[in-house]
């Protein structure tokens, strides 16, 4: 099978997932809602401490925004096209990924759309806080138009090492079974954490967020280059440098993973 | 296609769970395993054609087994070929060739109805439009289909469940085919559909099929070699009625007599005097015998070629292992005793052969 067949049957097990949740359209529209509802208080939550802080070490609220911006539009693009990743520990226990292994296909292909979602409620407040940040930046002239396709691409890269992480993190699952607490430290918490500047945190945990966690790298870094001028284009380079080598080192990570799969009884 | 395991060894090492606090980081970094020997050091082979059964209790390591043929689980020692190809190394490849039915669990896509399960896997396995509908028309008149043909799979019954996942299993046309537990809770009907179409499957398309179950008729009307796991061990392997054999349950005759009866002595291990009691603590009480049911086995054959087990006034039942005893001669013996008036004779069930095994 090549590639092409492999997007058009991914496409399919996506409209095949969105199909299933319709049977029960009351849910389907009220988990939606509610998502997006819980994304606008979350924001509104963001929105406090800045407003109460403005500036932090530094970095005015626009900058801050921008941060907050790619992150959510980086998490929502993993979250849309792999959410079923970080859902894998039901898999396990259930021992449900048997059903998925008897099938010529990449284990991740037909794992990724189990559960196919549009998150609109993130994408509606990811992108309008971004244009307000971008819109903001620009009229005072830090930035100008190539930080459109810039911010564009480095959402994209984003969204790659967060998935990188969050399959990294799944892949434990295959030896402890039960992986939702480290998720919250290596996804949630994380990813929290890079939502400000990485400077307002210890020299430990910086590094921490930019090498082992590299959360950093989704926004942080490249902002570096894009809002500030700070080191040059190449940062752009490593950043994706960096997002094809977790992904390339959380894959062989989880190939090793299904060796270990334990199923269950019977 | 061939199905070869080469000492096939599964250990299943599961960390000790924590309590408390990040139980599951703590359980993450933790020394302490608990190690289990599913299955160990199993070899055998399945040439092409063959109808086999693979039996054991619950826990004995059949389901590892054959999530281990599958692919599914990777063996801990030991090697799986299918057909030549590893599962474990080339999956999508080797899987490509299989068809896989879990009783206990559908591979159908449970909100949907069951016709769009088959649009699926048709593209899933690459198999033509034209080529699909021809296999479905055929699946459809063999296994009934059409009535819940655009039913959810939430809502078929057991019965319809199976059916349709057997079909779905066998729409990319595979060579081999692994079910484990298909006949699990159905009712007697639909058990005979499934294995209608099982005999089907295996004499008139020459596929090679491999069924673990508890139900003792599939083997019985299925399988032409059966092999028994207990334990994590291969602990028989050969024809049905050699299995039977080898344990050599005995026959029972049920006489009733005209009148009176003569048992000579040596027969009767209990007076005959006395009620005898029945049931388990019938068994119990007579174990000290060793011409008991309970503990014959092949390798202590009994004393006598003929045992008195119970009587009621002209009514005795006896046991006599036909290995050793033609049922004639059986019968010209009882004829000694007294004048018959009725012979009801019953062979020995299955399902206690196989209990006799484990």
């Amino acid at each position: 099978m090549n590639a092409r067949a492999w997007i058009s049957l991914y496409g399919l097990l996506i409209r095949t997932s969105v199909r299933s949740r319709m049977q029960y359209k009351f849910n389907f529209v009220l988990s939606t809602l509610l998502a997006a509802l819980i994304q606008i208080s979350e924001f509104l939550m963001v929105a406090i401490v800045l407003y109460k802080f403005g500036a932090i070490k530094g970095w005015s609220l626009y900058e801050i925004g921008y941060l907050y911006a790619v992150m959510t539009l980086a998490k929502t693009l993993y979250r849309t096209f792999a959410d079923e990743v970080h859902h894998l520990e039901k898999y396990l226990v259930n021992g449900e990924l048997d059903g998925l292994l008897i099938r010529p296909l990449p284990v991740l292909l037909t794992l990724m759309p189990q559960s196919f979602r549009i998150m609109l409620g993130e994408v509606l407040q990811g992108g309008f806080v971004l244009y307000w940040a971008l819109s903001g930046m620009m009229q005072s002239g830090q930035v100008g138009w190539t930080s459109v396709p810039l911010t564009l691409f480095i959402i994209f890269t984003g969204a790659i090492i967060l998935f990188s992480i969050g399959l990294a993190t799944a892949t434990l699952g295959f030896w402890t079974t039960r992986i939702s607490e480290l998720q919250n430290i290596t996804e949630d918490a994380a990813r929290t954490a890079a939502q400000y500047p990485l400077t307002l945190y210890p020299k430990w945990m910086s590094g921490l967020l930019l090498t082992l966690i590299p959360v950093g790298l989704v926004n942080y870094l490249p902002s570096l280059y894009i809002l500030r001028g700070e080191m040059g284009p190449w940062v752009l380079a490593l950043t994706a440098g960096a997002a094809v080598l977790c992904l390339v080192l959380s894959l062989l990570f989880w190939r090793l993973g299904l060796t270990k799969y334990q199923s269950t009884g019977s | 296609m061939r199905i070869e395991a080469k000492h096939l060894n599964k250990q299943f090492k599961t960390p000790v769970v924590r309590e408390g606090r990040f139980a599951g980081l703590r359980t993450l970094f933790a020394r302490d395993y608990r190690v289990k020997e599913a299955v160990r050091d199993i070899s055998f082979e399945v040439e092409s054609g063959e109808f086999v059964g693979y039996i054991g209790p619950n826990g004995a390591g059949k389901s590892t087994t054959i999530k281990m043929l599958t692919g599914i689980l990777h063996p801990t020692g030991g090697e799986v070929l299918l057909g030549g190809i590893n599962p474990h190394r080339e999956r999508r490849r080797a899987v490509k060739r299989l068809g896989v039915v879990f009783g206990q669990r559908s591979q159908l896509w449970w909100d949907l109805p069951v016709k769009d399960s088959f649009d699926i896997l048709a593209r899933m396995y690459r198999v033509e439009e034209s080529v699909k509908r021809k296999r479905l028309d055929q699946f459809a008149e063999l296994l009934n289909l059409q009535e819940f043909w655009q039913t959810p799979v939430r809502k078929l019954s057991l019965g319809q469940r199976m059916r349709a996942d057997l079909a779905a299993a066998m729409l990319h046309d595979p060579d081999l085919l692994f079910l484990d537990e298909p006949t699990i809770g159905l009712d007697v009907n639909a058990k005979r559909g499934i294995r209608g179409f099982l005999k089907l499957l295996n004499e008139e398309f020459g596929k090679t099929i491999l069924l673990t179950t508890h139900d003792m008729d599939d083997i019985e009307q299925l399988c032409r070699r059966v092999m028994v796991i207990g334990d994590g061990e291969l602990s028989y392997d050969g024809t049905p009625q050699s299995l039977r054999d080898a344990i050599g349950l005995p026959t029972r005759f049920h006489v009733t007599y005209r009148g009176n009866c003569n048992i000579p002595d040596g027969t009767m291990y209990r007076s005959c005097s006395g009620s005898i009691a029945e049931g388990e603590a019938g068994n119990a009480g007579i174990k000290g015998n060793t011409t008991v049911t309970g503990t014959r086995s092949a390798v202590a054959p009994v004393a006598a070629p003929l045992v008195v087990t119970s009587r009621q006034g002209n009514m005795i039942t006896v046991e006599a292992n036909r290995q050793e005893m033609k049922t004639m001669d059986v019968l010209r013996m009882l004829a000694e005793w007294g004048e018959i008036e009725d012979v009801d004779m019953e062979e020995p069930d299955f399902e206690e052969v196989i209990h006799r095994v484990y």
